[in-house]
């Protein structure tokens, strides 16, 4: 049995996304990651992320057909999927360890290396421990990713276990920098077929009454997924990073291509898109079919792109999911002077010293996004009806009310449209272009 | 031995800059010279700054066997609000020109690299400011662009100099925007480029800028580097390489403590603002 897919690829500067489609069109998987230096390994771990995902989407196909299973079946695919991101977390954790002593055999730490050695135990040991607690069901976890999970972890334990004398904070943080490039710059795969069992019988061993009542059912239901071929017929990538990517030349499109497209599928009556990136930011105009009449994008600074939030949560040592619902807290905007990414970071802190609210400052810094934004916006031709917002910044609860304003005060009313999924516009354009392009071979 | 400790005091100063915090004690004797007791730099690294200056503060005492009341004045300088426990806070400028004629006699020259903005400063003999320029307000090729960069390459910040001294073909760093350069750094890793290569270009490009700055105020001189980046070997010879290129009559120079100057002339200034204070109290 085989199952054949389409895959649309979109390499941003800050995150890799890839979408799965089936020949219809019906998006299966997607799968997001965040960027590193090895774009070959980004891309090959989106595309596993998304051929997992389908698989579990398959899972769930079977058991919505299956009468006896039809109506558990997003409780249980949750608790699989929970089970299944644990354990290849405690597996990149296994690895990340394994690193860190690698890391600190160099030279450098021969004086202490016994100390440091044993810090990092002890350190693993405590992340392990905090792991189950990032996927419960109730769990809201700060990023998706593994490096920002981990991260989080390792440096609140570093801080607190640290000596000066010994291993110092800066010296564990140092190792750990090196460490965790050589863990997200290798690429692990099979990872459905290797996780997916353990955690079926984590699910089961945890599974309410009527979960286990139907044991034979669902265990036969994730098997047969598990043996399932996926066949990929076409491949499209996109995005900052395409040129880079390991495909033909034929298989790649513009981001404004895919963004354009991309938008038209989600939302038909689209005719303004803007997108806000990772490192750009894009005002595109389209027609009724999808097809981009005119665009613009911004300069070459960060001010104004997602980099920005980026930039500013990690000052604050936050993941970018929690940026926008701590600026939505704040009662009070504060006007942010600066307009350098970097001088926005330490105006942030200044002001932060002064003691003035987290939440003020971030509604300042979502405003002055917004603000460049719509100058960008202006330059395209404006924003006609509909309106839709895409790319990772559209998923900023804080972003989207402080451009809601500035489009009322400009413009007037207009319908704005934001998908949840709207990170993947891009990757949905490329996808729905590989589609194109194997119907093209089809009907030839 | 004691008379000596009498007429001589002790003050400490107190650097903050936005990535790290440098502490300098100096002994200064009535009519006679002036010595460095301790130098302690604490890098911030996201930590709560006032936690961080006061533990590097006590560390700097520690080090040098004093405590705190022994201290005739505490001087801070750069974001100095935070040093709460501080006598006076003196101009960054001042104090830079101050530490870098102490360390460094015979200059004309200071350009102070620190993590937002570079400066540079003519002075004089007495370490007076006689002229200075600033970069504008925005982070392309400034420190904390250089310590992202390390950051991404997975580099300790002491190994950026050394790396950069190794490099052969230098590649040069389009981007302007500190931060969208670090993506362009993503990029050259990923185009295979060795990070020495990389490296080396920033510093080409940082002290294009630097050059350029020195240029706008005249210097003719000896030229100290004082700042977070005094330190970092590939800067200076890259320094040295652009003035020799544009064919200028300046020479780079620094200290192994070029990092502590502003620390340093923080608290030489508190010395002295402390003899001023006696006296008029004295006279009074």
């Amino acid at each position: 049995m085989s199952v054949e897919i389409l895959l649309g690829i979109d390499l941003g500067s800050t995150t890799t996304k890839a979408i799965a489609l089936d020949q219809t069109g019906r998006i299966l998987g997607r799968g997001i990651t965040n960027t590193r230096s090895n774009y070959e390994v980004a891309s090959q771990i989106v595309r596993e992320e998304a051929l997992v995902q389908s698989r579990f989407e398959l899972v769930r196909h079977a058991m919505a057909a299956d009468p006896e299973l039809s109506g558990i079946e997003n409780r249980f695919i949750g608790s699989l999927v929970r089970n299944f991101r644990q354990q290849q977390h405690l597996e990149q954790l296994e690895f990340l360890e394994l690193t860190l002593h690698h890391c600190a055999d160099a030279p450098r730490y021969a004086p202490t290396r016994e100390t440091v050695k044993e810090m990092l135990n002890r350190i693993c040991d405590a992340m392990r421990l905090r792991v189950p607690s990032h996927f419960s069901e109730l769990a809201v976890r700060k990023s998706d990713f593994f490096r920002d999970l981990a991260a989080a972890d390792y440096m609140q334990f570093a801080e607190q276990f640290s000596d000066s004398k010994h291993a110092s904070f800066d010296a564990l943080c140092g190792l750990f920098d090196a460490a965790i490039l050589e863990v997200e710059n290798a690429a692990g795969d099979g990872a459905f077929e290797r996780h997916a069992g353990p955690a079926l019988e984590r699910t089961l061993a945890t599974a309410p009454a009527d979960f286990r009542a139907q044991e034979a059912r669902l265990r036969s239901a994730v098997e047969s997924v598990r043996s399932l071929e996926l066949r990929v017929l076409g491949t499209v990538g996109t995005g900052y990073g395409r040129q880079r990517l390991p495909f033909p030349k034929e298989q790649i499109r513009s981001e404004i291509l895919c963004h354009g497209l991309g938008a038209h599928a989600m939302f038909a009556g689209t005719r303004t898109v803007l997108d806000i990136g990772g490192q750009d930011t894009k005002a595109i105009q389209v027609d009724g079919t999808g097809i981009v009449t005119s665009f613009q994008m911004n300069d070459r600074c960060a001010a104004g792109c997602g980099r920005y939030l980026g930039y500013i949560a990690d000052e604050l040592n936050l993941g970018l999911h929690e940026l926008g619902r701590l600026a939505q807290e704040s009662t009070c905007s504060v006007k942010i002077n600066s307009t350098c990414t970097v001088f926005a970071g330490a105006e942030l802190r200044d002001r932060l010293s002064l003691g003035q609210k987290r939440p003020d400052i971030l509604a300042g810094l979502h405003r002055a996004i917004m603000l460049r934004a719509m100058s960008l916006l202006a330059r395209s031709g404006g924003i006609s009806d509909e309106f839709t917002f895409t790319g990772g910044v559209a998923r900023n609860p804080a972003a989207v009310s402080a451009l809601q304003g500035l489009v009322h005060q400009n413009y007037g009313a207009r319908t704005l449209n934001i998908s949840p999924e709207s990170i993947y516009t891009g990757a949905l354009g490329a996808a729905l272009f590989a589609l194109r392009a194997a119907d093209g071979r089809n009907a030839a | 031995m004691k008379s000596k400790a009498e007429d001589s005091i002790l003050a400490a100063g107190v650097d903050v800059g936005s990535s790290a915090v440098k502490f300098a004690l100096v002994r200064v004797a009535e009519y006679g010279p002036e010595s460095v007791l301790a130098l302690h730099n604490e890098r911030i690294r996201r930590r709560e700054l006032r936690k961080v200056i006061r533990e590097g503060y006590d560390a700097t005492l520690q080090e040098a066997g004093v405590r705190q009341n022994e201290i005739a004045y505490t001087a801070s300088t750069g974001e100095g609000e935070l040093v709460d426990f501080r006598c006076g806070h003196f101009y960054g400028m001042t104090t830079h020109a101050r530490g870098a004629v102490f360390l460094m006699p015979g200059i004309g020259a200071v350009i102070d690299i620190g993590a937002l903005h570079a400066r540079a400063m003519r002075v004089d003999e007495r370490s007076r400011v006689l002229s200075y320029r600033m970069t504008s307000q925005c982070a392309s090729g400034s420190g904390q662009f250089l310590e992202n960069v390390a950051r991404y390459l997975g580099i300790m910040l002491e190994d950026v100099g050394p790396l950069s001294c190794e490099a052969k073909n230098p590649e040069p760093v389009s981007s302007i925007c500190a931060v969208l350069a670090e993506t362009d750094v993503i990029n050259m890793v990923s185009r295979g480029i060795s990070r020495s290569d990389i490296l080396k270009g920033i510093h080409l490009s940082m002290a294009g800028r630097y050059t350029k700055l020195l240029r706008s105020i005249d210097a003719c001189s000896d030229v100290a580097i004082t700042g977070g980046l005094a330190a970092d070997i590939g800067l200076y010879r890259a320094l040295g390489e652009k003035i020799a290129e544009e064919k200028l009559t300046m020479r780079v120079r620094t200290h192994p403590h070029s990092i502590y100057a502003g620390a340093i002339g923080a608290a030489l200034w508190g010395a002295y603002r402390h003899r001023v204070l006696a006296r008029t109290e004295v006279v009074a």
